[in-house]
């Protein structure tokens, strides 16, 4: 078990500044993505409706989403259908419409394709304006970027000194770049609350972030066992969160758009983070204490 | 095993929140809303009221009171109704379904939002920017015109984003968005009419100014002992257009002085009239017939026991008047900018599916601590305290009367998590190694949970603001959540730890 632990050390001691180049580049790829993606498409994620304005329509039905889909195509080419199912017995119990189209637009196209009057009972229309989805949009980059200033600042003060806090914050900053840059390969469409999953995502990730600190610079044993002690711990917070946000995700994956995107981005999120906390701001707290000759 | 006080102050919180919370097992269907001319509410019966039996029937959910409903007018002839209510008993006889609305008894006093309940809502932006006075008296106008309409259960908030942009947000339970959407758009026509004769309307520019808020043009002038209380007299200002007060002249030069009411006014009065409904009539002053006057005084009059009660009523028919004269002449237009709507039936089946997936995935993380740890105490520690904290936030909830909707749900599930690794910290920090104090690794470990929580409520807070406070929700629980956690449940559970891990 010593000469385990021993080993284990030196293959660390060896190696994790090299860790550190791994973290340099997977960051530098996601950026280098995400600013590929700008010049392509003049954002770093695709919007969906609830960003760019447009009319979503929920009909309890069994009809096909893809035939749908495909009818509506001729007028609208940028309608989707999906469909929504019982959790339980796995039985369709409806579909949803999507379209930048406005709401009586798309509406009569639907009723007109279905034969069927869609009223209150049967359907939910929701539309939002282009002017005040971009607003929406703006205003919640500013929030993403108060919080994440905000987070910035309070762990200064908790930490006090500027190394400290920038590898927390580094650690924060990769988490969200990595996960957008595979957001945006998998070509997920974001929504509004997509955008609150990401301010989630920022608490998520420093909780761990800040137990690797603390372990780090204030606890007893050698660096190392410093380190695997709060791994262990971190591993588990992360590991405990990633298996109740999966299942929940299962759960609701065909019943609410909202949560689903909610989820899959925490999920996304949560596995890059523990890279970037436990490869990344280890490696970096690890040589900041070795420097510091911190014991 | 004796607990210290951070527990008992858990279970206290605990239970009172299960106390706000509430659940009740009463069975019944709940008014919702009756319409104010129908037979059973001049019998008394009013909103809130629980029905317990119709025609001998027993009335358990809503679908029973259907069913009766269906069966007793099959065809329109006049049928006699009993209705027996919780605390009292109602005979009716009508030919048709009464004019109300009923639902089952709210299991719990948890209020769920509009996208959980079924119903319509819709941000409205001036076309104009706007004061927060101007918003308030938007708001105000709103709800008078949507009061005309007899829609009930109706909430209308104004909203500021972050770039400093005010909304009205309306939301209506139950409601079409068609209907929503009829009301907003029709802008609301307000008449004054006398004798059938449009004296002057709003929206024409015929009302140029009413005065409010200046003593000087618009109050209470005065109270007097009447038989069995007090009456005051309010009057305010409103200035006409030439036009209209050319119209005016016209119209009460052939109207003759009332004798009877002592030769003080004219025999026909002046109508208000919002959407076609009447809502007030005034008398009209003999000075003013056949007169061209811009300027009239509106007068009224408020009754109460006391000369408090009397003043207050005085001061709210004031104040609905004026709000009706301006209703019809709301001087700028109005936008839908977002509408939602959520049919019920998804609706109720997504609770469910909620309640499913919280349950399975606590369930899962108690699993992965007891294997993890091995000890079935510490990993029911665990449960037992996301659960409470589940139940606190509910309970804060119920008690400030929070509409839960989907963000505020994602907030729950947002909390509990981090509440769950922060709990981790600290059954962690207490059972690594044992070279520090037991009271110093707890220290440390309060220290990160701590941190964590300032660094959780910095980045929440723009989510207020952000987005016309759609997502409000989200920061509303989470921060009860967070709040909750860090000063009751936190030091409790490693109190319960510290205890568990003493014994052994």
């Amino acid at each position: 078990m010593a000469e385990n632990t021993v080993s284990h050390k030196s293959w660390y001691d060896r190696t994790y500044k090299y860790q550190l180049i791994l973290s340099v580049i997977a960051l530098a790829l996601a950026l280098g993505y995400l600013a590929f993606f700008y010049s392509a498409n003049g954002d770093i994620i695709h919007k969906d409706i609830s960003l760019t304005g447009g009319t979503t329509i929920t009909v309890s039905g069994a009809n096909s989403p893809e035939e749908i889909q495909n009818a509506l195509r001729a007028r609208f080419p940028d309608a989707t259908a999906r469909s929504i199912s019982n959790i339980r017995t796995g039985e369709q119990i409806g579909f949803f419409v999507e379209s930048t189209a406005s709401a009586e637009e798309l509406k009569s196209a639907l009723e007109e394709l279905l034969g069927v009057k869609l009223t209150q009972e049967n359907s939910s229309v929701e539309f939002t304006g282009s002017a005040l989805s971009s607003s929406f949009y703006k205003q919640l980059r500013i929030a993403v970027l108060i919080a994440f200033i905000g987070m910035g600042l309070v762990v200064f003060v908790i930490f006090r000194t500027p190394f400290r806090s920038l590898s927390i914050i580094a650690a924060g900053f990769a988490d969200i770049v990595m996960t957008l840059a595979l957001i945006d390969i998998l070509g997920m469409q974001i929504s509004l609350a997509g955008i609150v999953a990401l301010l989630m995502l920022i608490g998520y990730a420093v909780d761990t972030d800040m137990l690797l600190t603390t372990r780090v610079l204030r606890g007893e044993g050698s660096i190392n066992s410093r380190i695997s002690g709060a791994f262990k711990t971190g591993i588990t917070m992360t590991l405990t969160a990633i298996v109740a946000i999966g299942v929940s995700l299962f759960f609701v994956y065909g019943n609410s758009e909202t949560l689903r995107q909610m989820f899959t981005i925490l999920l996304i999120g949560l596995g890059f983070d523990i890279f970037n906390t436990w490869v990344t701001n280890a490696a970096l707290l690890k040589w900041y204490a070795e420097a510091k000759r911190l014991t | 095993m004796k607990w210290g006080w951070r527990v008992w102050a858990l279970i206290i919180a605990l239970l009172l929140s299960l106390l706000a919370i509430s659940p009740s097992f009463e069975s019944g269907v709940v008014v919702k809303s009756i319409a104010k001319d129908s037979p059973l509410f001049e019998q008394g019966l009013r909103q809130g009221a629980i029905i317990k039996e119709i025609n001998r029937k027993p009335i358990l959910v809503a679908e029973d009171y259907a069913d009766v409903m269906n069966k007793l007018f099959a065809n329109s002839t006049d049928m006699r109704v009993d209705v027996v209510t919780k605390d009292s008993k109602y005979v009716v006889f009508i030919n048709q379904t009464p004019d109300m609305t009923v639902q089952n008894v709210p299991r719990t006093r948890i209020k769920t939002g509009l996208d959980i309940q079924g119903g319509a809502r819709a941000l409205i932006e001036p076309e104009q920017k706007l004061t927060n006075e101007q918003l308030q008296d938007l708001i105000a106008v709103s709800n008078n015109r949507l009061n005309v309409f007899g829609i009930s259960d109706v909430k209308i908030r104004g909203v500021t984003d972050l770039s400093g942009n005010k909304f009205m947000l309306i939301e209506v339970a139950g409601a079409t968005p068609s209907d929503l959407q009829d009301l907003i758009s029709k802008q609301g026509k307000f008449e004054a009419r006398i004798n059938n004769q449009t004296v002057f309307a709003g929206g024409s520019e015929d009302i140029t100014s009413v005065c409010r808020n200046d003593a000087s043009c618009a109050g209470v002038r005065g109270c007097t002992p009447v038989q069995g209380g007090y009456a005051c007299n309010f009057a305010f200002t409103i200035y006409l257009s030439e036009e209209a007060a050319r119209r005016h002249a016209n119209i009460t030069r052939g109207i003759d002085v009332d004798l009877l009411s002592g030769g003080q006014y004219l025999k026909a009065n002046l109508s208000l009239l919002l959407d076609d409904q009447l809502v007030d009539e005034l008398l009209i002053s003999r000075d003013l017939k056949g007169q061209v006057a811009t300027q009239i005084s509106i007068q009224g009059s408020g009754n109460g026991a006391t000369q408090e009660d009397a003043l207050n009523d005085a001061r709210a028919s004031m104040h609905r008047l004026q709000t009706v004269l301006i209703t019809g002449s709301l001087p700028y237009k109005l936008k839908i900018v977002k509408l939602d709507t959520i049919a019920p039936l998804l609706g109720g089946e997504f609770v469910r599916t909620l309640f499913l997936a919280g349950s399975v995935a606590l369930l899962a993380v108690g699993l992965i601590i007891l294997i993890r740890y091995r000890n079935i105490k510490e990993s029911l520690a665990v449960l037992f305290t996301s659960f409470s904290e589940l139940a606190i936030i509910l309970g804060v909830a119920a008690l400030i009367g929070w509409n839960l909707d989907l963000p505020s749900i994602a907030g729950i599930l947002a909390t509990i998590g981090t509440g769950l690794d922060q709990q981790i910290i600290i059954l962690d920090e207490t059972r690594r190694s044992r070279e520090l104090a037991l009271k110093a690794r707890m220290k440390r470990a309060l220290f990160v949970v701590f941190s964590a929580y300032a660094t959780a409520l910095v980045s929440l807070l723009p989510l207020y603001w952000a987005g016309a406070g759609l997502f409000k929700g989200f920061a509303v629980t989470t921060i009860i959540g967070i709040t909750a956690g860090v000063l009751i449940s936190r030091p409790a559970f490693a109190d319960i730890i510290k205890r568990i891990e003493e014994k052994s």
